[in-house]
């Protein structure tokens, strides 16, 4: 792995940023496939540095949900907070900084109810009877925590490991980390809720320092789910098809001798042709089966949305693409799992629009073999607190809460780490968000420490101060 | 009691702790020493109790064991991984002070006086799965010591911080280093190639071409020169007609010429506003949820672009932007200029949150602003801890943060009082009114709920606009602003206090400042704008030689300290950094100095390529010009300005251009996108477009503009199919290739002169035989407009040579 710390080829890259030699530096020094788009030419100069990548995952896809999905609601059940309901939280379980609820709050038990399932016999929510069928594949992190109870920093939190905005994603450096498996396609992908944005706004995806070639595209619904893939709806195709060759009959007219750079944003334009045909392939569901769309739940109204999301997020997979995140939640507060005021009503509904697609994106997964080298990862910024918000809700909650995994080399059909007894605190093996994405890129085959990008002086990681691999779960 | 014992180790890495000499440390606390004394104000609170015989028995029994017994096991056991000498105190847990005893660590507390039964600690000790300390388990005495302590109320007589001497490195050595010693005179070096120099600059370039058996390559034709001076100096590209004249005389004197007109233009400081906006990442908006949109920041655009204009000496630039208000309260100019420490990110505090740790981030980005912007310094590295590479200790941190300390917020109406009195009167009649119907509506349901919601909608709609606002700063001094070092840069974890002073390593002896200044940013900005400063004068020159070259001198801009490049010109750096403070910090004489050197004029086609890319790949030494691609904002301008569309109006409120709703829906406010009314608007330089934090411009975005977050002291310049797909479909370029196609049809009859119009436009050149007939082929059977589009895409418009 020693050559992939290459900090002084990256450095060079930097430094010469206006000397021409930005592309082929970026190729070079990315392993494992072109990064984002740069040209297969410019690509082509790695052919002496063949890195292999022996992580068991390829791709990741993040089922986001957005808004801080309950823990006590979903993976976590609390039977002592139920017989507590409607007490003050007795002090031996410490203390919590709410971002809404005062210190006197009541605590609220919850209104599901919790079956063993699978041959793991791990106790699931009665709002996910379909994810439950899936248990043995899932490897349940009870003990999740962050460092901040507000949506915007924790979501710069979950997705770039820093509290402020402005570092990259997960997703690039994921891409920057191990390039592209097809340049007919973006490498990272987001399909957000059409319901709205969220909280933390675009810098949460973005690749921050990172080379712009490692930003996310954003996938909208509807008729042009890429921006600029095609072309001005008065445009004809085919001439626009002439247009391209033109611009590259005159830039090669004009080039003299062998210019890396200038080849590159040549080749740039194929490749720019390349997606603009192919690309659209993905979103044509057409070729699915029946079965396959209910498998989904695209035949009910409110799981048609966030199925079609979690199918595409299966063929962005098969394409090649390295991570997709599939966004539950977005716009006011209550559109997302932020059931300040009702968790009855919030859970019940946005459980109602995911469980379906997402195990149905489980079983399909697995019945293509893609499983094994799927990482699918299952949570939000934060959990929600054991006491009640105006009465019938819960306030946002960082300092223990779930997330899980599947696929991608997981061992699955455990629980690992606890809250205390109210869902309070993590109180066994607490797994920070940086811990979540030193198992990710390891699964990957990346090293926290060695995928390292310099910016103000210092050689940034994802992981910021070392995370660990959260070993209980992986193979 | 559902806690386990485990509780409090579980961040621990796995070191194996090494037992810590118990000698090492006194059993009794230390007292003040040096200037910087210990944040603790309680620290006589136990002296001085009335005399009740029991209880004091009782607590004197408890202090007397601590200063015994407890302490000498706490300091031998424990502080290794949990006190203020640790690195990174495990946990968050200090147990070397009484303030981090009695608040515990990230678990909680961890003594409950009286209760050793409910106290952490003494869980932890016992811990079966996991006991502290791990490495080697306390006696039983050990524990029945500290179990009794407890039983008697823990009392612990140390202060509310740990009173750690501060004790600074000797910076005798690291003054050494080449950036920070003084800027010295330099001896303009011999050269062989006597012909070759215009002036100077050129002396020092040679000579160190010479010294690798280099040469210097062929002066640029002067097409391509005038193309090259045009987009560097004013982001723009020459007329034909201008291309036209200056081929006829491309004598050094009308260079010269050309040269002083440019610098004279508007175009240049908007220009090169843009280095200094990317430095201190001017955006307009807040960031984080609510993404607010600052009041009237524009105007600090504006003066950035101004004072370029007007060739503001560079210290009175600095000078105004760190102490504006401090200078000039009531001078509009200086308070937009402090404007500058409103510049980063800011996290709203919503609900109960506290506001220490926001107020903290503020500090820090002011902090490190500076010390990237000013001082070229990667000093937020000693934010939590010493920094790894340089000699700034932590303390030397938290000192330059110490001038921020009473900064605050401040917009300042530019109404007149009477104006502001009768706006403020009719918001605060609004609030109230809207308060009160927040106030009914928890308890209403339905209808009544939807409509108090409306009546509140259409209350806040009558909320006068704030007047004309300067987003500014202004110092409070009620309370006392008092900073802290923080252990691990944690707001809950604070250390001992310290005073103002810049970093240690480029500070004069004796310059310490106090903690009671009236005008602490001001005896920062003198400090930092000294004219024997080691670093302000390099860090700037460094960034204009870049400006023109591409790569600065030290080629990352923003880190002179050890992990960055290190100087390619040492001697050269030297000179322009004394040249620099010697002409009064005068900016426009050091663009001209370099522009009229024949270094800059070189081609970017060295007469021996191979030598050169062979010795010096990365062309640091100069052996050519390096070859550019145009930014984003100088793509879009350049398209504006050859189809005729470019509206050079300068100044105001930012433009808002009308994007694609899918992008709009990516905001967490739709509404925070308010499309320009008047389109003629929308033709304005990209300097002028609105830079919001959470919205960027998708078209600059795939050109690298950076994302207004952090400092960006070079753009990254890459190459990717989005940025191609932008330029193929996107609607700016579409739009633009329509009036570019009509402007060649009005302009020229026959398609062969529409061409050569085009690449004269677009390249400052005439097409060649082959791309005039390539392109006459093309339009005959596609028209001119994807023609026009063609030419947005060539390499010949995207690339400076």
């Amino acid at each position: 792995m020693n050559r992939f710390n290459r900090k002084s080829m990256r450095r060079d890259f930097l430094q010469n940023s206006y000397g021409g030699l930005g592309a082929l530096a970026l190729s070079t020094m990315l392993p494992g496939g072109s990064p984002g788009y740069v040209s297969s030419r410019a690509a082509g100069s790695q052919a002496d540095s063949p890195l292999q990548f022996s992580g068991p995952a390829k791709s990741v896809i993040f089922l986001f949900m957005a808004g801080g999905p309950s823990h006590i609601e979903t993976f976590d059940p609390k039977p002592l907070l139920n017989r507590l309901d409607g007490q003050p939280r007795p002090a031996s379980f410490g203390e919590a900084k709410y971002q809404f609820v005062a210190n006197d709050a009541k605590l609220l038990g919850s209104h599901v109810t919790y079956q063993r399932y699978g041959e793991s016999g791990i106790p699931v929510s009665s709002l996910f009877p379909n994810i439950a069928k899936c248990i043995d594949d899932i490897a349940v992190v009870r003990s999740c925590f962050g460092d901040v109870v507000v949506h915007s920093a924790a979501q710069y939190e979950l997705f770039s490991g820093r509290t402020t905005p402005g570092f990259p994603s997960m997703g690039s450096w994921v891409t920057y980390g191990l390039g592209s498996l097809n340049d007919a396609l973006p490498s990272y992908v987001v399909l957000p809720d059409p319901d709205g944005a969220l909280e933390a706004g675009q810098p949460m995806y973005m690749n921050g320092f990172l080379p712009a070639a490692h930003q996310p595209i954003m996938l909208r619904s509807g008729k042009s789910p890429i921006l600029n893939l095609a072309p001005p709806s008065h445009v004809d195709r085919t001439t626009r098809r002439h247009t391209i060759e033109l611009i590259a009959e005159l830039n090669r007219a004009a080039l003299t001798n062998h210019d890396d750079e200038l080849e590159a944003r040549i080749d740039s334009y194929e490749l720019a042709y390349k997606m603009q045909t192919e690309a659209p392939q993905v979103f044509d569901l057409s070729d699915e089966t029946a079965e396959t769309l209910e498998l989904y739940g695209m035949n009910q109204p409110e799981t048609e949305d966030y199925g079609r999301r979690c199918l595409l997020a299966r063929r962005m997979v098969e394409k090649g693409v390295r991570f997709t995140v599939v966004v539950s939640g977005g716009g006011p507060g209550n559109m997302q799992w932020d059931a300040h005021k009702d968790i009855v009503e919030n859970h019940d509904r946005m459980a109602g629009e995911t469980d379906r697609p997402i195990a149905g994106l489980l079983v399909d997964l697995k019945r293509r073999g893609l499983l094994d080298s799927t990482l699918v990862l299952w949570g939000g910024e934060f959990g929600r607190s054991p006491e009640a918000q105006s009465s019938k809700g819960r306030d946002h909650h960082n300092l223990g809460f779930t997330m899980w995994m599947a696929g991608g080399g997981i061992r699955g059909g455990q629980v690992v780490g606890a809250t205390d007894e109210i869902g309070l605190k993590a109180v066994e093996n607490p797994y920070h968000f940086r811990d979540i994405h030193t198992t990710i890129l390891n699964q990957l085959g990346i090293d926290q420490d060695q995928l390292t990008f310099p910016h103000l002086g210092r050689d940034e990681r994802l992981t910021q101060i070392h995370g660990k691999v959260i070993r209980e779960i992986v193979g | 009691m559902v806690q386990t014992g485990s509780a409090l180790l579980r961040r621990r890495s796995g070191i194996v702790g090494i037992v810590f000499v118990a000698f090492l440390l006194p059993y009794q606390n230390r007292g003040v020493c040096g200037q910087e004394a210990s944040g603790d104000e309680s620290n006589s609170s136990n002296i001085q109790q009335p005399l009740q015989v029991p209880e004091r028995s009782v607590k004197e029994k408890s202090v007397d064991l601590f200063q015994a017994s407890v302490l000498p096991i706490l300091a031998a056991r424990c502080y290794r991984c949990h006190s203020s000498q640790a690195a990174e105190p495990e946990a968050g847990l200090l147990l070397d002070s009484a303030l981090g005893l009695a608040t515990g660590g990230e678990t909680g507390r961890v003594v409950v006086p009286g209760h050793p039964e409910e106290s952490l600690l003494i869980e932890a000790i016992l811990s079966e799965d996991n006991p502290m300390p791990p490495d080697e388990r306390l006696s039983q005495l050990e524990i029945t010591t500290l179990t009794n302590w407890i039983a008697l109320g823990a009392e612990d007589p140390r202060g509310a911080s740990a009173t750690v001497e501060i004790t600074d490195p000797d910076y005798t050595l690291a003054r050494q280093y080449w950036a920070f010693r003084p800027v010295e005179e330099q001896v303009i070096p011999p050269v062989q190639n006597e012909a070759w120099p215009s002036n100077t600059i050129d002396r020092f370039v040679l000579a160190k071409l010479e010294q690798n058996g280099l040469q210097p390559a062929p002066v640029a034709s002067a097409r391509t020169l005038l193309r090259r001076l045009y987009f560097d100096v004013t982001g723009l590209p020459p007329t034909p007609g201008e291309v036209a004249e200056f081929e006829k005389d491309s004598s050094d004197a009308h260079y010269a010429k050309v040269v002083d007109r440019l610098l004279d233009s508007p175009r240049y400081g908007e220009r090169f506003a843009q280095l200094w906006l990317d430095l201190v990442r001017f955006a307009e908006t807040e960031g984080f949820e609510y993404d607010r949109e600052m009041n009237g920041i524009w105007r600090y655009r504006d003066y950035v672009i101004q004072s370029f204009n007007n060739n503001k000496p560079y210290n009175q630039f600095l000078m105004e932007q760190l102490a504006g208000d401090e200078m000039a309260p009531n001078d509009f100019e200086h308070r937009i200029a402090a404007g500058f420490l409103r510049l980063g990110a800011v996290r709203r505090n919503a609900g109960n949150q506290k506001v220490a740790s926001s107020r903290n981030e503020v500090l820090t980005e002011r902090t490190d602003i500076v010390g990237s912007v000013v001082l070229g310094m990667t000093i937020g590295c000693a934010r939590c801890h010493d920094h790894k590479f340089d000699a700034i200790p932590q303390q030397d941190y938290y000192r330059l943060q110490a001038y921020f300390a009473a900064s605050v917020e401040d917009d300042v109406s530019m109404q007149d009082d009477a104006q502001a009195k009768a706006r403020q009167k009719r918001t605060a009649e609004l609030e109230r009114e809207i308060d009160e119907l927040k106030a009914t509506i928890a308890n209403l349901d339905g209808a009544a709920e939807e409509t108090a919601r409306l009546q509140i909608a259409e209350l806040e709609a009558q909320i006068p606009p704030p007047g004309p606002t300067i987003c500014s700063i202004t110092n409070e001094f009620e309370p006392e602003p008092v900073t802290h070092l923080l252990r691990r840069g944690d707001p809950n974890l604070p250390g001992p206090v310290v005073g103002m002073q810049t970093p240690g390593v480029v500070t004069r002896e004796n310059s310490c400042a106090t903690n009671n200044s009236t005008t602490p940013r001001t005896n920062l900005a003198k400090e930092l704008t000294r004219p024997d400063h080691p670093l302000t004068a390099r860090v700037m020159v460094n960034r204009i030689w870049q400006h023109h070259f591409g790569s600065g001198i030290v080629s990352t801009a923003n880190d002179f300290g050890k992990n960055g490049s290190g100087p390619s010109h040492p001697e050269l750096l030297d000179y322009l950094a004394n040249r620099f403070v010697s002409s009064d910090w005068n900016i426009k004489t050091l663009h001209r100095e370099i522009l009229l050197s024949n270094a800059y004029r070189q081609s970017s086609q060295s007469a021996d390529n191979f030598a050169g890319t062979s010795v010096d790949p990365a062309n640091r030494l100069l052996w050519r010009f390096s070859r550019r691609r145009l930014s984003g904002e100088e793509i879009r301008d350049a398209m504006l300005s050859v189809s005729g569309e470019l509206n050079l109006g300068m100044a105001g409120a930012s433009i808002l251009l009308p994007v694609e709703q899918q992008l709009i829906d990516q905001l967490y406010k739709p509404t925070q996108w308010e499309v320009t009314a008047n389109p003629q608007e929308h033709n304005r330089r990209s300097v002028y477009l609105m830079s919001k934090r959470n919205l960027r411009l998708p078209f600059m975005e795939v050109f690298d503009q950076p994302s207004a977050q952090t400092s960006c002291a070079s753009r990254v310049q890459s190459t990717h199919a989005r940025q191609s797909l932008e330029l193929l479909n996107g609607d700016i370029s579409n739009r633009l290739a329509e009036s570019f196609a009509r402007r060649l049809e009005q302009e020229c009859e026959s398609t062969h002169g529409r061409v050569e119009l085009a690449y004269q436009l677009i390249a400052s050149r005439f097409p060649t035989d082959k791309e005039a007939e390539i392109s006459r082929c093309f339009i005959e059977r596609f028209g001119l407009s994807e023609f026009a589009l063609a030419m947005f895409n060539v390499n010949a418009f995207l690339y400076v040579d």
